[in-house]
C-alpha cells in the first residue's frame, strides 16, 4: 500500500508509515523465536555466545516492536483512515494529545502498547541484569521471550491493529469522548506498565526455578523491577479512581466493577510479594511463598486483560468485541499449571532456611499482613468471577455489588491498617509482651483519644469511627518510628532536627520509604472513611429556583449555550452558598458530543479538605430545565493527598540501592539503632 | 537487649501459628459467606417473564432484568424518569430517581427502538423501581457507563 500522504490530509511531517506497520510486527515475532531458541539452547548447553546472541534476539524484537508502534502513531497523527483501527478511533477534529490516547483506545492498539512496554522492558532487564552471563538470565530470556511471542501471534492473528479498509472513508469515527481526558492520557498506560512490568520478576522467577538457583539472587535482580511495576500499578489505580471521579459523573472513585478488580487483585497479591520478599531477604524464610505470589500476580494481571477483553463478564468497561479474549484462557492455564508443576518440583530447594521464632515478631506480622492481602485478593476474585461459576453450576445468573466487596473489605482492610502500625514496633524473631505494651501504648492512646474526640463531636458512625482510630494509630506509630530513628542520629551526631530526620531517610530508604509509602495509605484509609458520611440530593431546577443539599444552598443563577467543531457545550452556573454567604460559583455541564453523538456530563467539584461539594447537570432542557445531583463528599481531599504521600514514599524506594547479598547462614541484621531503642 | 540474649527456638510454637492460620482462615471465609449473603450483596437476573411470575422481591436480593426500551415510553418527571421495557413478548415498567445514564440517552436520542438496558431494583409486582440502570450501548464504543 502507498503511503497516504496526499489523500489523507496529512498533518504532520512524516505521513503514515502504517503499511510498515505489521511487515515490522512479524520481524519482530521473527526474533522472538530466534531469542526463545538461543536463550534456551544457551542456557541448557551453558553456550554464554548463545545466550548473549538470544539477547541481542530481543533487543532486536524491541525494537522492532517500537517501530510497529510509532508507525501506527503516524498514521494516527496523518488521519491515514485506510487503517481499519485508524478510521475507528480517531476523527479529524481530534485534536493533538487525544491522538495519542486513540493508540490505546481499542483493542488492538491496547495489545500493541502492551507488547511495545513488554519487549522494552525485557530488553532492558536482560540488558542490564547483574550477572547477565549468567543461566539465570539466559532462562529469563527465554521465559520473556516466550511471552512476546503470545502476544506477538496475537497482533498477527486475532488483533492486527494494522488491518486495511476495503475503502477508506472520508472521516473517522472519533474516539469516545469518555477516552478525551488528560486522565486517559496517562491511566492505562500506567495500569499497562504495571501488569506488564511484573513478566520481569516472573520470568526470573521461572528462571530460577529452572536453574534451582533459589536464594534470593532472582529477588535482588528483579528487585527494582517489581518496585516500578507495583508503583505504576499503584499510580494507574488512583488516577483511574481519580478519572472516575471527575469523568464518569457518578459521585464515586471506586465501584467494584470487573475491569476495577481486574486491576486490584495483581495489586494485592503484589503488595504481598513486595512485604514477603523482605522476609526471604532477612531470614531466607517463605520461599516457595514468594515464587507463588510472583506466579499468582503474573497470571492475575494476564487474567485482568483476559476479562475486559473477552466480554466474558459483564462490565460498564467492556469491550466485548472481536475473539482475542478465548486466546488468554489457554495462556493463562500454560502459565498457571506450568507454574505450578515447576513450584511443586522444586519443593526441595525451596525450604525454609529459617523457622518462626514466636507468634509476637515481626515475621508474624509480616506473614499476617500476606494472609490478609491474598485473602483480600481471593475476596475480590471471589465476588468477581462467582456469577461466572453459579451461573455454570446452577444455571442461575446474579452479579456480586459493591455492598459485597465494601462488607468484606472494610475489616480486612482495616486489619492490614492496624498491621502497618504493628509491625514497625514489633522486634524481628521475638519480643515479649511487657516491652510490646510499652512501644504500642503510645499511638495506641494517640488513637483512643481521637476516637473519643470525635464521638464528643458527633461521630456516630462506628465504622468510620473504627477506621479513623485505627488511621490515628497507625499515623502515630509511624511518625514515632521516624522521631526514634532522627533521636537516634541527633544524639549520636549531634545533628538538627531537620538534618537528622534526613539522615534517618537516606540511611535506610527502603524501610522509611515504605513508612512513608504507609503514611500515604492511612491518609487514603481517611479519605474512604468519609463514604460512611456521603449526602446525595436531586432535583429539578428551573433558572432561578434553589435546592439545598448538606449544609449548602444551591441557586441555578444562569445558563449559557457554545458550540465547537467537537461539541454542543450547554453550561449551568450554580452560585454556591453556606450560612447564607455566597462561597464559590459552580459551572456543571452537559455536552453533546457532534462526532459520536453522545451527550456527556462535565462534572463541577469545589473541594476542601473537609469536604467536596460535587455537582452534574444530568439533563438539560430546550427550555434550560435542568435536573441537578448533587452531592457533599466528606474527606474526599484525604484520597488525593494520601497518594501524593505514597507517591513520594514510592520515589524513595525507587531511589534505594538494590539490596547486597548477605553473608552467612542466617542473617537477621538487626541494627545497632533498634537494639538500642528497644 | 540484644538478640544475642534470646535462646535461639527452643520450641518452634508450630501449633501456635497452625492454630493462628487456622482461625485466621474461618475468619476470612465467615466473613465472605456473611457478606455474600447480607440484602444487597448479590442480585438475579430475570427475564421480565420471570420476574413477574415470581412476584414481589423479597428482602434478600434485589432483580436485574434486561431489555429494549419500548419507544415513546420514556417520560420524565422532576428527577423521576419512567420507561418501559420490552422482551418482545412482555412489557415491564421502570421507574427511577437515578439519572439516566449518557449512554442511554444517547442512544435513545439516536434509535428508540435499539436501547437496550439492564435495570436493577425491587419489584412490587407491578413496577420495577430501579436502583441502577445500565445502558449497553449499540455503538461500537463500549466504554461509558
Amino acid at each position: 500500500m502507498p503511503l497516504q500522504v496526499q489523500d489523507s490530509g496529512l498533518t504532520g511531517p512524516l505521513g503514515s508509515l502504517g503499511s510498515l506497520g505489521r511487515p515490522a510486527l512479524l520481524a519482530a515475532l521473527a526474533f522472538a523465536l530466534i531469542g526463545l531458541t538461543l536463550c534456551a539452547l544457551g542456557a541448557a548447553r551453558d553456550r554464554r555466545d548463545l545466550a548473549a546472541a538470544g539477547i541481542r534476539a530481543v533487543v532486536a524484537t524491541a525494537a522492532f516492536v517500537a517501530f510497529a508502534t510509532f508507525c501506527l502513531l503516524t498514521a494516527f497523527f496523518a488521519h491515514d483512515f485506510s487503517l481499519d483501527y485508524v478510521a475507528s478511533y480517531s476523527s479529524r477534529s481530534l485534536t493533538g494529545p487525544y491522538t495519542l490516547t486513540a493508540l490505546w483506545g481499542g483493542v488492538e492498539g491496547s495489545l500493541l502498547l502492551w507488547t511495545f512496554l513488554l519487549t522494552v522492558f525485557a530488553a532492558i532487564a536482560l540488558t542490564r541484569a547483574p550477572a547477565r552471563r549468567s543461566a539465570l538470565v539466559a532462562w529469563a530470556g527465554a521465559v520473556l521471550c516466550g511471552i512476546s511471542i503470545f502476544f506477538l501471534v496475537l497482533l498477527a492473528v486475532p488483533a492486527n491493529p494494522f488491518a486495511a479498509l476495503a475503502s477508506v472513508p472520508a472521516d473517522g469515527q472519533g474516539l469516545n469522548p469518555l477516552l478525551q481526558s488528560p486522565g486517559m492520557l496517562i491511566h492505562p498506560p500506567l495500569l499497562y506498565t504495571g501488569f506488564v512490568g511484573f513478566s520481569i520478576p516472573f520470568a526470573f522467577c521461572i528462571a530460577a526455578l529452572i536453574t534451582r538457583r533459589l536464594d534470593d539472587s532472582w529477588l535482588r535482580a528483579t528487585r527494582r523491577w517489581t518496585l516500578f511495576a507495583w508503583s505504576a500499578l499503584s499510580v494507574g489505580i488512583v488516577l483511574g479512581g481519580a478519572w472516575a471521579y471527575t469523568e464518569l459523573g457518578w459521585g464515586g472513585y471506586w465501584a467494584w466493577d470487573p475491569v476495577e478488580n481486574a486491576s486490584f487483585m495483581p495489586w494485592l497479591t503484589a503488595t504481598a510479594f513486595l512485604h514477603s520478599v523482605v522476609i526471604q531477604e532477612k531470614r531466607r524464610m517463605l520461599k516457595v511463598w514468594n515464587v507463588s505470589l510472583i506466579l499468582l500476580t503474573y497470571v492475575l494481571a494476564v487474567f485482568g486483560t483476559f476479562l475486559t477483553r473477552s466480554g466474558i463478564l459483564s462490565s460498564i468497561h467492556t469491550f466485548a468485541e472481536g475473539d482475542t479474549g478465548k486466546w488468554f484462557l489457554p495462556y493463562l492455564a500454560v502459565m498457571l499449571l506450568g507454574g505450578l508443576v515447576l513450584i511443586g518440583s522444586r519443593l526441595d530447594s525451596l525450604r525454609s532456611e529459617n523457622r518462626f521464632d514466636s507468634l509476637l515478631s515481626r515475621e508474624s506480622a509480616f506473614l499476617a499482613n500476606n494472609v490478609l492481602f491474598v485473602a483480600a485478593g481471593f475476596a475480590v476474585l471471589w465476588g468477581t468471577v462467582y456469577p461466572i461459576v453459579n451461573e455454570a453450576f446452577s444455571g442461575v445468573r446474579l452479579s456480586v455489588g459493591p455492598p459485597f466487596f465494601n462488607r468484606v473489605f472494610a475489616p480486612i482492610g482495616l486489619a492490614l491498617v492496624a498491621l502497618a502500625g504493628i509491625g514497625p514496633l514489633i522486634s524481628w524473631r521475638r519480643m515479649s509482651k511487657g516491652t510490646f505494651a510499652r512501644v504500642a501504648r503510645p499511638p495506641a492512646l494517640a488513637g483512643v483519644a481521637a476516637v473519643i474526640v470525635l464521638a464528643a463531636g458527633g461521630v456516630r458512625s462506628i465504622g468510620a469511627l473504627l477506621a479513623l482510630g485505627i488511621s490515628v494509630f497507625t499515623a502515630a506509630a509511624i511518625v514515632g518510628e521516624f522521631a526514634r530513628g532522627s533521636r537516634v542520629h541527633r544524639r549520636r551526631e549531634g545533628s538538627t532536627w531537620p538534618e537528622s530526620l534526613r539522615r534517618t531517610l537516606t540511611r535506610n530508604r527502603r524501610r522509611y520509604g515504605g513508612y512513608i509509602v504507609h503514611l500515604g495509605i492511612v491518609l487514603m484509609v481517611i479519605g474512604f472513611s468519609g463514604n460512611a458520611f456521603k449526602v446525595e440530593r436531586s432535583a429539578e431546577l428551573a433558572p432561578n429556583e434553589s435546592m439545598t443539599v448538606g449544609a449548602y444552598s444551591l441557586t441555578y443563577v444562569d445558563h449559557s449555550s457554545a458550540s465547537t467543531p467537537e461539541k454542543e457545550i450547554n453550561e449551568a452556573v450554580i452560585a454556591v452558598s453556606r450560612g447564607g454567604e455566597r462561597i464559590a460559583t459552580l459551572r456543571p455541564q452537559r455536552n453533546f458530543h457532534i462526532a459520536q453523538r453522545q451527550t456527556q456530563s462535565e462534572v463541577a467539584i469545589r473541594t476542601t479538605p473537609a469536604e467536596d461539594l460535587y455537582l452534574v447537570v444530568t439533563s438539560f432542557d430546550a427550555d434550560a430545565t435542568i435536573v441537578l445531583r448533587s452531592f457533599v463528599n466528606p474527606l474526599t481531599w484525604w484520597i488525593w493527598a494520601g497518594a501524593a504521600v505514597m507517591l513520594a514514599g514510592m520515589a524513595v524506594l525507587l531511589w534505594a540501592p538494590a539490596p547486597q547479598a548477605v553473608p552467612g547462614p542466617a542473617p537477621v541484621r538487626v541494627r545497632r539503632t533498634e537494639v538500642a531503642t528497644r | 537487649m540484644t538478640t544475642k540474649q534470646v535462646p535461639l527456638a527452643t520450641r518452634p510454637p508450630r501449633l501456635k501459628f497452625a492454630i493462628g492460620g487456622a482461625v485466621v482462615a474461618v475468619a476470612i471465609l465467615g466473613l465472605i459467606s456473611w457478606a455474600m449473603g447480607r440484602p444487597g450483596s448479590t442480585s438475579f437476573y430475570m427475564t421480565i417473564a420471570e420476574l413477574q411470575a415470581e412476584g414481589p422481591s423479597g428482602v434478600a436480593g434485589a432483580y436485574r432484568v434486561n431489555g429494549n426500551v419500548v419507544p415513546g415510553s420514556l417520560e420524565q418527571q422532576g428527577i423521576e424518569t419512567s420507561f418501559a421495557i420490552s422482551d418482545g413478548a412482555a412489557r415491564l415498567d421502570i421507574t427511577t430517581r437515578q439519572p439516566l445514564p449518557d449512554a442511554f440517552s444517547t442512544a435513545y436520542e439516536n434509535d428508540p427502538a435499539a436501547v437496550e438496558v439492564v435495570a436493577e431494583g425491587r419489584y412490587d409486582g407491578q413496577k420495577l423501581t430501579a436502583t441502577k440502570v445500565l445502558a449497553k450501548c449499540p455503538s461500537k464504543f463500549k466504554t461509558q457507563a
